[in-house]
Parts: structure tokens; sequence; C-alpha cells
């Protein structure tokens, strides 16, 4: 009894791998090299950055502001014995400049809805205030910063977060976006973004 | 892992070690070297939040 009340509790707490995750990860994977540093942001179950540190020899280093999501992402990368390396902060803020080969991020990114507002971290991990971007603009303020001068970021997008808003907000902070894959679901079209420094 | 910073003024952090395994510092804090604020580490996992946003 107990165990299941702690396993949905685990599952109301941290986001767990789905199609957006998925689609971030295969297009990592195909773009990182084995000499890169791999900054996940908003890692939650650890799987993208699991996936890019298994799959290629990257130094991958993880982090969520969830304190339940970091504790998972290490824990499920101990189990894996996969090398990961887990921060609590919020996205790009607690870490050196020029230090990333490549930047991964599917964040939150659904329009708040008042009727289904439940002010806890999964709502956290899903919705990205009023307009659906609240967190990925504040990512984007700061995202360059970390990046080494030919690095990439790989940010996931919906078209219910307004994909040209997106790039739009990029293009003001000196970032090019273009479409690197993408994949349409019922409700939704999701892309991974390629974003560089403009030169 | 001496790629992060203070989140508030990007300056160096000191690491202050209270229990290790192997190579891994699983207690400890990570203190700025600047401004002095304090961020812990706990079950190996560093808490580089800004004061303000670590309630929960």
């Amino acid at each position: 009894m107990s165990d299941l009340a702690d396993q949905r509790g685990m599952e109301t707490a941290v986001y767990q791998p789905a199609e957006d995750s998925k689609l971030l990860a295969d297009v990592a994977v195909e773009s990182v090299d084995g000499s890169d540093r791999v900054l996940d942001v908003g890692t939650g179950s650890g799987y993208v950055a699991g996936r890019i540190a298994s799959a290629t020899a990257a130094s991958v280093v993880a982090s969520d502001v969830n304190p339940h999501a970091c504790r998972q992402a290490r824990d499920n990368a101990r189990e894996e014995t996969i090398p990961l390396d887990v921060v609590r902060g919020d996205c790009t803020r607690p870490f050196d400049a020029e230090t990333f080969d490549a930047v991964t991020f599917n964040p939150p990114y659904l329009p708040r809805d008042e009727a289904a507002e439940r002010d806890d971290w999964m709502e956290r991990a899903l919705t990205g205030g009023e307009t659906g971007r609240e967190v990925i603009e504040s990512f984007l303020d700061d995202v360059a910063r970390v990046l080494t001068s030919d690095g990439v970021v790989f940010l996931l997008v919906s078209t219910l977060t307004d994909i040209e808003a997106v790039a739009g907000y990029a293009a003001d902070r000196s970032l090019a976006a273009e479409t690197a894959r993408e994949e349409s679901f019922p409700f939704e079209r999701l892309a991974v973004l390629r974003i560089t420094e403009e030169h | 892992m001496d790629i992060v910073c203070c989140p508030l003024d990007k300056s160096e952090l000191e690491l202050e070690a209270i229990r290790r395994d192997d190579d891994e510092v699983l207690e400890g804090r990570l203190v700025c070297t600047e401004c002095s604020e304090e961020y812990p580490i706990e079950d190996g996992i560093p808490n580089l939040l800004p004061p303000d946003m670590r309630e929960a």
C-alpha cells in the first residue's frame, strides 16, 4: 500500500519521459560529439541526459529546479551506471561562462489553464505561465553566456507555445533558431529548435 | 565539478566537504568567494538555487 502511494507521489512530482523527451534526445544524440560537455536543463527523470551520456562519450551535467527530479535523475543514472552530475538550479544560472558545447532543454511549455491549476511540481514541469513561454524566455536570457563559441542549444517547442514567437525572442538576443526536426501529434506539432549564437 | 559558479554574481565557489564517498562529495557546502552566500550539498546534489528560490 505505502509503496503504491509512494509511487503515485513520485509520479505527481517528476515529469516522466514522453514523446517530446524522445524527440529531443534523438536529435541531441546525433549531434553531440564524444569530446563535448553537455548540459541538460530541466532534466526531470534524467531521461535526455542519460540517453546522451550512454550513447556518446560526452560529459553530461543535468539540472532541474525540482529537488525530487534531481534525486530521481541521480538515482536513475546510478542504477544504470551512467556517469551523470546533477545540480539543482535555475536554468543555466549556476554555471560558468563558455562551458558547454551543447545545452538541451525540454521546457514547461503549456499556457496556464486556471481550471487545471494544481500548484505542485508537476504543474511547474508542464506550464510556462500565461503564454507558455515564460520559462523558455528566462532560459534564452542566459543560455548564450554558458555556450562555447560554437556551442549549440537544442530546445523542444510546441505549436501550443507559438514556435515563431520563441524564434523571435531568440533573435532579439542575437540567437539564430532553425528547426532541426519536427513531428506531429493529435493536438500539437513538436519541433526541436537548433539555436546558435549569431556571429 | 569545476563548472559551477555563484548564481547571483557568477563568482567562484569554495568547496567545504563534510562527507565524501570515493571521489564525490555527498554532504557539504559551496561558499561564494565574493558574496559569501552558502549553497548546501545534500545526497551528492548541490543546491545552487538563489536564496529567494529555495522554498520547498
